[in-house]
């Protein structure tokens, strides 16, 4: 089948602003719109920059906003856009640096805010720090995290506010927040009750739409949001 | 635009409806505190306010206020219960269900009393 490939993009060099091209594309209805990329980048505009490495879902470098929503390139089949106009964006609210390449240090920022490592004093024990399967499925969702950014550039808060840390380093805060073997909650919470924190958060659940790994987002943001509410911690 | 679904549109609408409340409150407050210049003023003000306009302007403010105060009912069940966020867009299509049934009654006495007048 034939299919439209429209490309926003963008060289800092010469361009003042971002502008579409469209490329005509064969392409098989289990192409991935990954596939379509490289078929640009490889046969008819080598200029094109976008990040891809495993190319499997599990990177979370090819984030990008497909048809209007964020998805990553590796995971969209072609057959499931159900149009042959395909429209490839980057990632909204962070700076783009060429074409669908943006500067995800503002994402990484955020997500290091929140100390999102085991924090706990005790001396180790003698063996592991044992925890029942009850406890370690309280935060298996936010285990899935790939650090993608397709949920935090799909919030509308983010894209507006600036300091708001994103539903990404919030799923990251819970994942620890909600480990038994982890006592750190007391250190994340100021940068989480701020006012970039977690009151930032208007669930607009695009989010938790957009997750590649259908993470609950917006349920774990509400977790987090009432944890320092009613000081679970 | 970004093709966010239910709860995308319910977020902008609760923030466009309660800009809106908020801009209203103050046009209300300014005409109510424009009785301290007497009653010439505050008449002629309140006379000025009987154009139809204003009327529709209230029906108006009045759709935004019930729909901010029944999505703000879905928010509530959001932020404070377990199972409010897993049932987000059935909640939101309920608030529509509501806002229809309390929303008609409304509107017919508020337009009955913008171009028939009385109580």
């Amino acid at each position: 089948m034939q299919v439209t490939l429209k490309i926003l993009r963008y060289n800092p060099e010469k361009d003042a602003r971002p502008h579409w091209e469209s490329y005509r594309l064969e392409a098989e209805p289990m192409d991935r719109v990954l596939d379509l990329l490289h078929q640009v980048k490889w046969e008819k505009d080598g200029t094109l920059a976008f990040r891809k490495s495993c190319g499997h879902g599990i990177c979370g470098s090819d984030a990008m906003m497909i048809n209007g929503v964020n998805r990553l390139a590796c995971k969209t089949l072609v057959k499931d856009l159900g149009t042959d106009v395909i429209t490839v964006e980057p990632i909204r609210g962070l700076p783009v640096e060429k074409d669908l390449v943006v500067d995800m240090e503002p994402f990484f920022e955020a997500y290091r805010a929140v100390k999102p490592w085991l924090i706990n004093d005790e001396p180790p024990p003698e063996r592991e720090r044992l925890q029942s399967p009850e406890e370690r499925a309280v935060f298996d969702e936010g285990t899935k995290c790939i650090l993608c950014a397709a949920c935090t550039t799909s919030c509308p808060v983010f894209w507006v506010n600036g300091t708001y840390l994103g539903p990404s380093a919030i799923v990251q805060a819970h994942r620890f927040i909600f480990d038994s073997r982890d006592k750190g909650a007391h250190e994340r919470f100021p940068a989480l009750g701020s006012t970039g924190g977690v009151w930032r958060c208007r669930t607009a659940y695009n989010c938790t739409e957009a997750c590649p790994r259908e993470i609950p987002v917006t349920q774990l943001i509400e977790e987090v949001k009432r944890a320092i509410m009613f000081g679970q911690m | 635009m970004y093709r966010g679904r239910e709860g995308q549109w319910a977020f902008y609408l609760h923030r466009i409806s309660g800009i809106a409340i908020i801009l209203f409150l103050a046009l209300h407050v300014t005409e109510i505190s424009s009785s301290m210049f007497g009653p010439k003023w505050f008449n002629a003000l309140l006379k000025f306010e009987e154009n139809p306009i204003f009327g529709l302007g209230l029906v108006a403010v009045a759709a935004l206020v019930l729909y901010h105060a029944l999505n703000g009912l879905r928010i509530i069940l959001m932020d404070f219960t377990s199972w409010g966020v897993r049932l987000q867009r059935q909640l939101w299509y309920a608030v529509w269900v509501v806002y229809v049934v309390l929303g008609f009654p409304m509107l017919f006495i508020m337009l009955r009393h913008v171009f028939v007048g009385g109580e």
